[in-house]
């Protein structure tokens, strides 16, 4: 019993000091049991193994470490062979490599979908945009294999081609304007960021070099001004208000080398930073040999003039104009404030003068800032217009989560660098997490599961920062995993999930996948085209594959083998993302601005909701505001409700998956929103001007318009029956089985709300 | 039999033998969250014959699910006292503090202020069969102890107020967990069909540490989180139209979608999100007219009104949202989350907490009468707490002219009422001074657990696999609090 108790107090003295507690205490008892069970268990294995073969033991060991290095995804990347398929391999690889797995599940893939719904899905897909009518129509006239071929280099090369994939790396790396938590200041230059990944897709700069940047660009002089402002990257972390000023370095570190692993690795690091990973060859030690990379890392705002590409040297005269503006708008509004607040203050010390008997009068000091708020809390001296006023300026000057910002047009930007003291920055590792249990000190280093990274690396003979030579393994063509996970990005965007469906965790937890070979044929096809995503992009939109039906001619058989369609035997339905629908109304209502890039627009938010904001700003004009979301205003902790609502990204985080919900308040979103109402409005607007009077007409274009189609008979009859005023309404009886009527701006609106808009099939 | 670390054992091997299946059922949860028309989906469903329904049933995060064991509460209201009360200004009287009023505290708690004892300025009496000693502050709650269990040994992880609210919330002091109310909902789904399950009433006076993250679904089903209804003014986001629209104008616009969806519909059946979403329509219609009924307090007698002191400016604002919180419990809403802030008192406690209290008191006990006079009490817990307790001390050299209290995550008070729970009891004890809880010391965790316990849900079971593990509200599991359980 002694050995119990003394084992139930250690117990008791490691939890409690790893922070976990008392209330692990009543179930001591169980675990010490439990430890004592397991010790001697372990104690008489391993007597056994060694008493009968010392030697199979170490064998043992050192196989487990072969065998996980051997493992998918840890495993180097070679290509596949590609399989043939009724002895030809004169198919598209991918359809090769589909056919013959499907094959042998006994399925057959769906037929090709018509071309209108394949240019809508490229079109969607590469540009967010839906397809112009017209374009819409000639390649349906004429649908050869060239034709295919000139829309995917058409879309390819559209800017909204980088507006739309920079969203998405977005989506990875939480981009937002301001820095979240509960202290939710403002990053007035992140745009720079924003504007940055949005070109770098645009100019399909090779992946391997947006990786450097991101990560270490502050060690490569030849990529200039430009890739510097990658190094933002670094600086998306959310802070939170801590007790211990330690825990703030430290979650900034934490979250950097778990943004780092998942984003580049599709690794879930952070399950190491408190132990070994329960599932995937990822010890603690490798987590702190990451994190080593980082310690002498300082990310700051500074001075970064700006570069050829960005906003102010493309387009000077209106960027002049615009920062003009701004600091108009600003200067004009301190002034009204200040005038405001010395009346408020003005009024107050006349009355303290009042309240202070004979001789004290002429002693009554200033009224500071604190003693106006509270005598506007209290509510007795100011009327309550006065208060309300009062209450907007101190909204306008709010500290927290305030986009009234001075510093958007000036040439700053977000960038790292290695503190000088970095040789004495020591990582050691932290048991269970807690910075306050070092253990043993660590070297920086890669993942041990890796073949060739089992020790740390060497720094001989490289000068600049830790980081570089993290970027540069991270940006080799030997690591296995990030052209793997990239690749399965890139596939996900495309099909709505990935081949690994969990994109950023590749793991043995993660959802794994039926079509390895295929990953790994275009990983390497990714690598040696130069890192190109484009390239990528070309292979996969030239296959049959992206061409699938949703219509399987036998679905019940196919479902029966393969319900969720891991097999890919059909084409599944996308919803489109919350940015995607709000630009598509924009669209299809003709009022969608295409100026890109430059500090964010402020949008229109509804009065209620601005109430109950901590903080207040003036809506950018109509004409700025329908610009692309991405374009939008991001504050962390105001998510606005049309984003969110539609499963936009948790800001926080970094995602790698949209959620699709399909919940009622979106319907609200929808149906009863200003936002939705002008647009529809602004839609009827222009099929008048496009088409005049004709129902029949306005209806067909409507329908080309929004579905890029042209209505059924039924369809148009429905509509145009909607559209004719009712010749006679019974009022008295009957008036419940009237036909549906309603002004053209009404179908409109039923048109942006339908599933037709919103799904792409 | 206690739970105890082999659970994770038996969990992990239950994960594998699932996983083929689990990965595809979690996605239909996620894509098929239709909203608030759960049980009549289902419905329309299993008539169509389109989904077996079984499957209909599985596939949709708010139809009503089996508590683990017979629940003693079927609805929650939350009373936070956002900025955190002082236990020895309210329900945990210390009369050795008179003692040492006005001298020095020897430990310092990590600043160098000068921090002295602070006796509470309020009288403390006995009430009710129990005769628990209740603050001045709170005539009217002070007849409802024999309700009420009063937790005095609390404490919490965190005291900041951020972090504190969200560990009060989500069981996590960082944001990105679940709140207690949506893992209330994913266990137990919704039993109403034009209300949302959850919902929050903030303060009028402004907005919760931590904003929306303390009632968010975070990892688990979107449906399940916490709908921010404001209490005056229009409700939720665009509720009603923002433009001039008659509702026979919506309606007919509803009927020409439904028919051009039901056309979409039949090209595409694979795609189950198109029915919830065309279901979701007529719903959203509704709830144009449900809502604001549901809110409408002015549908309630003179006298119940009275009874929530609606007829106080004072009392008005925390009356209002007690009785909007019964409303809703009465149309089925199943967690219920009040916030009333402003009980930060760094300095001047004695006149802060005593309009606090003022605030409160008559609204919130009401709230108990309307319930028991109603029936409704044994099947409503009532839970009312803050974020952290304070200290005994001054919070800064505010000492001469008003003290307050400092921050104190090592003591709170906290008491529940209502459904299952033991009325005038009194659980645990803090030392002399109120410093610290010293017996029978609960953690915040254990009280997430007794809640769940006590509508019928266990939280070592209720787990989520989220980011390469199973994750639960209680982290490692709390302990139910079983001395305030009837």
């Amino acid at each position: 019993m002694t050995v119990l108790q003394c084992l139930e107090e250690w117990c008791r003295v490691t939890v409690g000091r790893r922070g976990a507690d008392y209330r692990v205490l009543p179930r001591l008892r169980a675990a010490a049991l439990w430890s004592l069970g397991s010790i001697v268990v372990a104690v008489g294995s391993l007597l056994t193994s060694m008493v009968l073969s010392p030697a199979a033991a170490v064998a043992a060991d050192r196989d487990d470490s072969a065998e996980r290095q051997d493992q998918w995804p840890w495993a180097p990347l070679t290509r596949p062979q590609v399989p043939t398929y009724n002895g030809s391999d004169d198919r598209h690889p991918i359809d090769l490599f589909l056919q013959t797995r499907l094959r042998a599940a006994g399925l057959k893939p769906s037929a090709l979908a018509p071309p209108r719904t394949w240019l809508r899905r490229i079109a969607f897909g590469l540009t967010g945009l839906p397809p112009r009518p017209e374009i819409l129509e000639q390649f349906v006239e004429d649908p050869s294999e060239s034709a295919y071929h000139a829309q995917i280099e058409r879309l390819l090369n559209d800017p909204a081609y980088g507006e739309r994939w920079g969203r998405h790396w977005l989506d990875l790396v939480r981009y937002a304007d301001t820095r979240g938590g509960a202290l939710d200041y403002a990053r007035p230059h992140m745009w720079r960021y924003r504007d940055y990944v949005v070109r770098a897709f645009n100019q399909d700069r090779p992946y391997d070099r947006f990786i450097r940047e991101q990560l270490a660009a502050d060690a490569y002089g030849k990529y200039g001004t430009e890739g510097k402002l990658g190094l933002a990257f670094l600086h998306q972390w959310v802070p939170v208000e801590r007790d211990a000023p330690q825990l703030n370095r430290r979650d900034f570190l934490n979250d950097v080398v778990g943004v780092t692993g998942s984003v580049f690795l599709g690794v879930t690091l952070r399950c190491a930073r408190c132990h070994d990973h329960k599932f995937d060859p990822l010890p603690t030690r490798d987590y702190y040999r990451l994190e080593a990379f980082f310690a002498p890392l300082q990310v700051s705002v500074s001075s970064l003039p700006f570069g050829q590409y960005e906003v102010p040297l493309q387009q000077p005269e209106i960027w002049g104009e615009r920062s003009g503006k701004w600091t108009e708008v600003l200067d004009q509004r301190k002034q009204t404030q200040d005038v405001k607040l010395a009346a408020f203050k003005a009024r107050l010390r006349e009355r303290r003068k009042l309240a202070a008997s004979g001789d004290l009068k002429d002693l009554v000091v200033d009224v500071t800032d604190a003693e106006l708020r509270a005598t506007m809390e209290e509510g007795v001296v100011f009327t309550p217009e006065e208060r309300q006023s009062y209450e907007l300026i101190r909204r306008q000057t709010a500290r927290f989560a305030n986009p009234n910002h001075r510093d958007y047009f000036s040439a700053r930007a977000y960038t790292a660098s290695d503190s000088p003291l970095r040789y004495s920055v020591a990582t050691h590792i932290l048991s269970g997490g807690n910075y306050e249990l070092r253990e043993e000190l660590v070297e920086p280093g890669f993942l041990s599961a890796i073949q060739g990274h089992a020790d740390p690396v060497s720094f001989k003979g490289v000068s600049g920062p830790r980081r570089k030579l993290l970027a540069e393994w991270i940006a080799s063509a030997n690591n296995p995993l990030t052209a793997r996970v990239m690749v399965n990005r890139i596939w996900q965007y495309h099909f709505g999930k990935g081949l690994v469906a969990t994109s950023s965790d590749f793991g043995k937890n993660g959802s794994q996948t039926e079509y390895r070979d295929l990953l790994d044929w275009l990983a390497v096809e990714f690598i040696e085209s130069g890192w190109s995503i484009k390239h990528l992009q070309r292979t996969i939109l030239k296959s049959d594959l992206y061409r699938q039906s949703m219509n399987h001619s036998d679905r019940d058989a196919c479902e029966k083998v393969d319900p969720q369609n891991k097999l890919l035997w059909t084409r599944d339905a996308i919803r489109l993302e919350a940015e995607v629908i709000r630009d598509s109304v924009l669209a299809v209502s003709g009022r969608l601005n295409r100026v890109m890039g430059g500090p964010p627009f402020f949008p229109d938010v509804d009065d209620e909701l601005m109430q109950r904001a901590p903080t207040w700003w003036e809506p950018s004009p109509r004409v700025a505001r329908e610009r692309r979301t991405i374009y939008m205003l991001q504050i962390r902790s105001l998510q606005m409700p049309f984003i969110k609502v539609f499963d936009g990204p948790n800001i926080d985080e970094s995602c790698p998956v949209r959620e699709v919900t399909t919940v009622t308040p979106q319907v609200f979103a929808l149906f009863n929103s200003r936002f939705l109402r002008e647009q529809s409005e602004a839609m009827a607007a222009r099929l008048v001007s496009e088409v005049g009077a004709d129902l029949t007409q306005q209806v067909r274009r409507a329908f080309q318009l929004a579905f890029q189609r042209v209505p059924a008979a039924e369809e148009l009859d429905r509509c145009r029956l909607f559209l004719e005023k009712p010749e006679k309404r019974v009022a008295a009886t009957g008036a419940a089985e009237s036909k549906p009527h309603g002004s053209l701006a009404d179908l409109c609106l039923v048109l942006l709300n339908s599933n037709e808009f919103i799904f792409l099939d | 039999m206690p739970k105890n670390e082999f659970e994770f054992c038996s969990q992990t091997n239950a994960r594998s033998a699932l996983r083929d299946g689990e990965m595809g059922r979690r996605d239909l949860l996620f894509r098929f969250g239709s909203g608030l028309g759960a049980i009549a989906l289902t419905d329309v469903l299993r008539r169509d014959g389109q989904l077996r329904s079984a499957e209909a049933l599985s596939s949709n995060p708010l139809a009503p699910k089996p508590p683990h064991f017979a629940p003693r509460a079927k609805a929650c209201i939350f009373l936070f006292m956002a900025g955190a009360p002082s236990q020895m200004d309210t329900f945990d009287p210390k009369p050795a503090l008179h003692r040492y009023h006005g001298k020095p505290v020897t430990r310092i708690y990590g600043s160098y202020e000068k921090r002295l004892y602070v006796e509470s300025p309020f009288k403390f009496a006995r009430y009710g069969q129990s005769g628990t000693a209740v603050s001045e502050i709170f005539p009217q709650l002070a007849n409802c102890v024999d309700e009420m269990a009063i937790l005095r040994s609390l404490h919490t992880s965190v005291e900041a107020h951020t972090t504190a609210t969200f560990f009060m919330n989500t069981g996590e002091a960082i944001p990105g967990s679940p709140s207690l109310g949506s893992w209330v909902i994913y266990g137990l789904g919704s039993e109403n069909e034009n209300l949302p399950a959850y919902v929050v009433l903030p303060d009028e006076r402004g907005g919760v540490f931590g904003g929306a993250m303390n009632w968010s679904n975070a990892y688990l089903p979107a449906a399940t989180q916490g709908t921010l209804m404001n209490p005056v003014g229009p409700p939720i986001v665009d509720l009603q139209p923002g433009y001039q629209i008659t509702r026979r104008q919506q309606r007919d616009n509803l009927r020409l979608l439904n028919q051009l969806n039901e056309r979409y519909l039949a090209s595409n059946e694979r795609n189950q999100n198109l029915l919830g979403r065309m279901r979701n329509y007529e719903l959203a219609f509704r709830m144009q007219d449900t809502v604001p009924e549901a809110l409408d307090v002015s549908r309630e007698t003179a006298m119940t009104r009275q009874l929530y002191g609606l007829d106080d400016a004072v009392t008005q604002p925390m009356g209002r949202k007690c009785l909007m919180a019964r409303r809703m419990v009465e149309r089925g809403v199943r967690f219920l989350q009040i916030y009333c802030r402003g009980w930060d008192s760094h300095e001047n406690i004695a006149s802060e907490h005593r309009n606090r209290g003022a605030e409160i008191d008559r609204p919130v006990a009401g709230l108990i009468q309307d319930l028991r006079q109603r029936g409704m009490l044994d099947e409503t817990l009532i839970v009312w707490c803050g974020e952290f307790g304070r200290t005994a001390d001054n919070s800064m050299n505010f000492f001469r002219s008003n003290p307050g209290r400092d921050h104190n995550k090592e003591a709170m008070v906290c008491w529940l009422a209502g459904g299952g729970v033991k009325g005038g009891t009194i659980v645990g004890s803090t030392d002399e001074l109120g410093k610290k809880a010293v017996e029978n010391v609960y953690h915040t965790h254990d009280l997430h657990a007794t809640i769940l316990h006590l509508m019928g849900l266990s939280d070592m079971d209720l787990t989520y696999y989220h980011g390469g593990r199973f994750k639960r509200l209680t982290d490692l599991g709390g302990r139910t609090i079983d001395e305030i359980i009837a």
